[in-house]
């Protein structure tokens, strides 16, 4: 009797010894905040400079299309700190020429400039708030050039594979909950490339709310960049698809091209 | 079926056991309901009025809008007030079917505001404002905004309101009763609210629509059961047509759903219109059977005497009336073919009770108890004497004067063509509640203060992609706006070119008022800008993807179908007038186009569905009677009570509505019903002493004693329904009286009097005789 007692606690105890063996033998987990940070780092700041061709197709639930092409220039003061973004519209063709600057402050309100030309006018938009749309697109500000990963608490839910690739599953709480309109974040972000795989955000309900998928990721000079983004909000059935063509970094961009007066007068090689 | 008859009285028990068993089953069906309260269901999913409004919501992302309104009689304008607005709009966007992206308030909408050489996209009120120069900015911002003026705030500062999308219009009652709680919880002492718009006004009927079945129906039954208590004075007897109503009430609404019908708003009505019907023929039994017992005294030879009496008309009427009713099949609206088919299956039902369940039901009464009835013969009841001093008074002047009686029938005949012509056609759904309901409380208070609680689209179709950023497209926009503006009740109007105006103010410094560029690239400049600063949806629901379709938003302070008529003219008055540009065409959509349009379908479809239904009725009873002027003769009531009923509409200035539209199908049930036991009851007896005054005399006896029973029953019976809260509830009622008062009327004045003058030529008398057919 006691024998038998005996055996089955050991087929008890057997898995839950295998696992803390496994535990160890394994490199030690990142902690979620270092992911998080990783990732930050690793999506939006790659490179001293960044400057691509986007085009973005904006569907609606009926599959209406909008399309958005622009030439996305990006410098970064510092890494994970202050960032400039230029940006010039190809199409509609009623917007060609209009163009667009942001300056980015880490903790604070971006800057944001707008040009138009069919009234030669330039306006600095004062929109504060970073959820806002980007161009009319899914996209906020926020979800284009990057949301501190300090304004939200992380915690590391589990590991899980997204397609090929193994990536952890990280819940992000807002630590001010009435500044934005989510209440939860979960992002898969890649074990390899540190670049969120898949992000779902969770409504004030707790409903789901929109999610993006890094469709397509490619090495360009040694930085994995994702070069087709999704993002569906699936209580709309809206959505937008941004493909980003020639991606090139560190072309050291002239600080001048992120002012004012570049905004009238965008030099040549962006407007092509 | 005589045999039947024979079985029914022969083996009572075992009839009785197989009517239970037969209605068991027919009820084991109720579980498996499912209730469709949208009026929109009136239309055929593939009606294109419908078919364009789907595409109008899914192509400008809009939705059913609820508008709820916070009053604050001191003043909305200070911190506590806003803050608690605030919350409470805090409070919807977390109620599930609310689509957040739409919600339409100070704190979840942005406006466009210039400042030095900045352009500020913001919520109207990203924070609630706490110094006076702050509350008066944002007071100006809301009264000086075209886009918010009138629509999320008041002129006086006393009100706000929030726009409310929600996901499908069957769940406005409940995120009505969730928003209720929120702002009972939130708002401050002296503030009230109200919960305006058509959603909530159609969801919510349809909602009580089944508890006031629940109420009402019940309630007729007991007052019909009290009527006929007093007329038959044993409840044993009078149990027996309450079973009959019920009973057909319960095949009938058992077979519609066990066949997979939705039970409709229509089809809601078929118990409250099939008792009268189906208690009419086992009244008439009653009625022989009491006055043939107490004669006779056996049983058995007064029930089979009975039945050999009221056979043949009680199979006519049910006949005619199974057969008006199941030629509403033929209207092409869906609930309407479904109420007609079903109402006609209950009467055959009835008839079937009546001639199984109903002997075999007075066989099993105990023989003590009828006994006591033969024993009541002593002294008949003062009704039934007040019932046969009036009848003898009538005969008198009848068979006496027939022709003055018709030329006063004539004459009111004249009057109600004359009421007929003013009868209005108009209905809304607010208004089919009582004016102390909530919800007409916050359709009064809403529209008083802010641009209109119902919504309609006007779509501007521009032919071609990008054709609204044309200049001279957006300023006919413009310019119809404008001239809407002027149409009362349109209290607002919204399009995209109010949005370009705003932003065009708004980068030029907000000088002067916002004006719409002279450029295409300008236009579609500013539309960019305006989308760069704000939510994707926010423009979508003004102008399509491609830029090809606009989305006028008008709001109608009034929602009556000759509003909404009127404003669709006012549009139509300015485009012939100011020829939109080449290319450019426009027509109506929203809830309350939508309701105007299976409206006039449902009133049109019903009108012409009852006069077919009429002449159906006329060719069967032609053939029935086997005479054409007895055919004609035997519609004189079913006419008179529709003419009267209808111009006495007309005449007190009532209008015509959805209730009022259906109730003209009931005289199909009613009024031939008491024309044909007249004149079948007639033939026979004249058949028999051959003489017409004799028979006349016979016939206002026992027959019109039955007849009058039961115009009293059914008149009587159904005016508890007035007391309902619904107001198409208290219509029926009304109309019930009113239709089965009228039916009676011309059954015991003109249709003998039509005899009398019959009576008195020898070809007429062959006629009633028999001995011509089809003549």
């Amino acid at each position: 009797m006691a024998l038998r007692l005996l055996t089955i606690a050991a087929a008890g105890l057997a898995p839950a010894l295998a696992a803390l063996a496994l535990a160890i033998a394994a490199p030690a987990q990142p902690s979620a905040d270092e992911v998080m940070a990783k990732a930050h780092l690793a999506m939006f700041y790659p490179g001293e400079d960044l400057r691509a061709r986007v085009t973005m197709r904006l569907i609606s639930r009926n599959g209406g299309e909008r399309v958005r092409e622009l030439t996305m220039t990006r410098r970064d003061l510092r890494d994970g700190g202050e960032q400039r973004y230029f940006i010039y519209f190809h199409r509609p063709p009623d917007v060609r020429d209009m163009t667009f600057l942001v300056w980015k402050y880490p903790g604070r309100d971006d800057d944001r400039w707008l040009y138009v030309p069919a009234l030669k006018l330039v306006r600095r938009i004062a929109a504060n708030d970073k959820r806002s749309s980007f161009a009319g697109s899914d996209f906020s500000y926020e979800d284009v050039s990057g949301r501190e990963p300090e304004e939200d608490a992380h915690k590391l839910v589990r590991e899980e594979r997204v397609g090929e690739r193994a990536a952890y599953v990280i819940e992000s709480v807002p630590k001010d909950p009435a500044s934005v309109d989510f209440s939860r974040k979960l992002s898969w972000i890649d074990t390899a490339t540190w670049l969120p795989l898949k992000e779902e955000y969770y409504d004030r309900r707790g409903e789901l709310s929109r999610v993006f998928t890094a469709e397509e990721l490619k090495e360009v000079q040694g930085f994995w960049t994702v070069v087709k983004r999704v993002v569906k909000n699936v209580q709309t059935g809206h959505r937008t698809e941004a493909v980003l063509d020639g991606v090139r970094y560190d072309q050291k961009l002239a600080p001048d091209l992120f002012g004012e007066r570049a905004l009238r007068a965008p030099p040549a090689q962006l407007v092509r | 079926m005589r045999r039947l008859i024979a079985f029914s009285v022969n083996r009572p028990r075992l009839v009785v056991a197989l009517t239970v068993l037969v209605t068991l089953v027919f009820a084991a069906q109720f579980p498996r309901i499912t209730i469709d309260t949208d009026p929109e269901n009136m239309l055929e999913a593939d009606q294109p009025e419908r078919v364009l409004y789907r595409q109008v919501k899914t192509e400008f992302g809009i939705r059913d809008l609820l508008v709820v309104g916070l009053v604050d009689p001191d003043g909305v304008y200070r911190p506590e007030a806003l803050e608690r607005y605030a919350r409470i709009v805090d409070g919807i966007s977390r109620i599930k079917g609310v689509v957040l992206e739409d919600l339409l308030s100070l704190t979840t909408t942005d406006d466009v505001k210039p400042s030095a050489d900045t352009l500020s996209v913001a919520p109207i009120m990203a924070r609630v404002p706490s110094s006076p120069e702050a509350l008066e900015t944002l007071r100006a911002a809301l009264r000086t905004n075209p886009l918010f003026a009138d629509k999320l705030a008041d002129r006086d500062g006393q009100a706000l309101a929030i726009y409310v999308p929600i996901q499908s219009k069957d769940q406005s009652r409940r995120v009505a009763t969730e928003i209720e709680a929120i702002v009972g919880r939130e708002r401050l002492p002296g503030q009230s609210f109200h919960i305006a718009g058509l959603p909530v006004a159609e969801d919510t009927f349809g909602f009580e629509m089944f508890v006031q079945m629940g109420v009402t129906a019940p309630l007729a039954m007991g007052f019909i059961f009290a009527l006929l208590l007093v007329l038959f004075r044993r409840v044993s007897l009078v149990v027996i047509p309450m079973v009959v109503a019920m009973a057909s009430v319960m095949w009938t609404m058992g077979a519609l759903i066990g066949t997979g019908f939705t039970v409709h708003i229509m089809s809601s009505m078929i118990p409250v219109f099939l008792m009268p019907i189906a208690v009419l023929d086992s009244v008439h039994i009653l009625s022989d059977f009491y006055e043939h017992y107490r004669s006779l005294g056996r049983r058995r030879e007064a029930l089979l005497g009975t039945m050999q009496e009221v056979f043949t008309p009680c199979l006519y009427t049910s006949l005619t009336s199974a057969v008006g009713f199941g030629s509403l099949a033929l209207a092409p609206i869906p609930p309407v073919q479904v109420f007609g088919m079903f109402t006609a299956f209950g009467i055959m039902a009835a008839w079937l009770l009546t001639f199984t369940f109903v002997p075999a039901a007075i066989m099993l009464v105990p023989e003590a108890r009828l006994q006591r009835l033969a024993d009541g013969a002593v002294r008949p009841p003062v009704v039934d004497r007040a019932i046969e001093r009036v009848l003898t008074a009538v005969r008198g002047v009848v068979t006496g004067r027939p022709g003055a009686v018709l030329a006063v029938g004539a004459l009111a005949v004249v009057l109600a063509l004359w009421g007929v012509a003013q009868i209005r056609v108009n209905d809304n759904p607010v208004n089919w509640f009582k004016p102390s309901h909530k919800i007409r409380v916050a359709d009064r208070v809403m529209n008083e203060r802010f641009g209109g609680t119902y919504m309609a689209s006007l779509v501007v179709d521009g032919g071609a992609a990008d054709a609204i950023k044309r200049p001279e497209v957006l300023g006919w926009i413009e310019r119809l706006q404008a001239h809407l503006a002027e149409t009362p009740p349109v209290g607002k109007t919204s399009s995209v070119a109010d949005i370009v105006k705003r932003v065009d103010w708004a980068l030029k410094g907000g000088g002067e008022d916002g004006r719409l560029p002279a450029s295409q690239e300008a236009i579609g400049q500013e539309l960019f800008l305006f989308l760069t600063s704000g939510k994707p949806t926010d423009l979508d629901n003004f102008l399509d993807t491609d830029a090809r379709k606009a989305q006028v938003w008008v709001q109608l302070k009034r929602g009556d179908n000759v509003d909404m008529d009127r404003v669709a003219g006012a549009a139509a008055e300015f485009a012939e007038r100011v020829p939109p540009p080449p290319g450019v065409t426009v027509r109506w959509s929203g809830l309350t186009w939508i309701n105007v349009v299976w409206q006039k379908l449902m009133v049109r479809g019903m009108l012409e569905a009852v006069l077919g239904s009429f002449v159906f009725v006329f060719l069967l009873m032609v053939v029935l009677l086997r005479s054409a002027t007895l055919g004609l003769a035997s519609m004189v009531p079913l006419t008179v009570a529709i003419l009267f009923s209808y111009g006495l509409l007309g005449l007190t200035g009532k209008d015509y509505d959805m209730p009022v539209a259906v109730c003209a199908s009931l005289s199909l049930g009613l009024a031939i019903d008491l024309a044909i036991h007249y004149l079948q009851r007639f033939r026979a007896a004249y058949r028999e002493v051959a003489d017409i005054d004799k028979a006349q005399r016979a016939t206002f006896g026992l027959p019109m004693r039955a007849i009058t029973r039961n115009a009293l029953v059914i008149t009587l019976g159904f005016l508890p329904l007035v007391l309902s809260t619904l107001t198409p509830y208290v219509t029926v009622g009304m109309f019930f009286a009113s239709l089965m008062a009228w039916s009676f009327v011309a059954t015991i004045f003109f249709l003998p009097a039509v005899v009398a003058l019959l009576g008195r030529r020898p070809l007429g008398r062959r006629i009633l005789a028999g001995d011509v057919r089809w003549l």
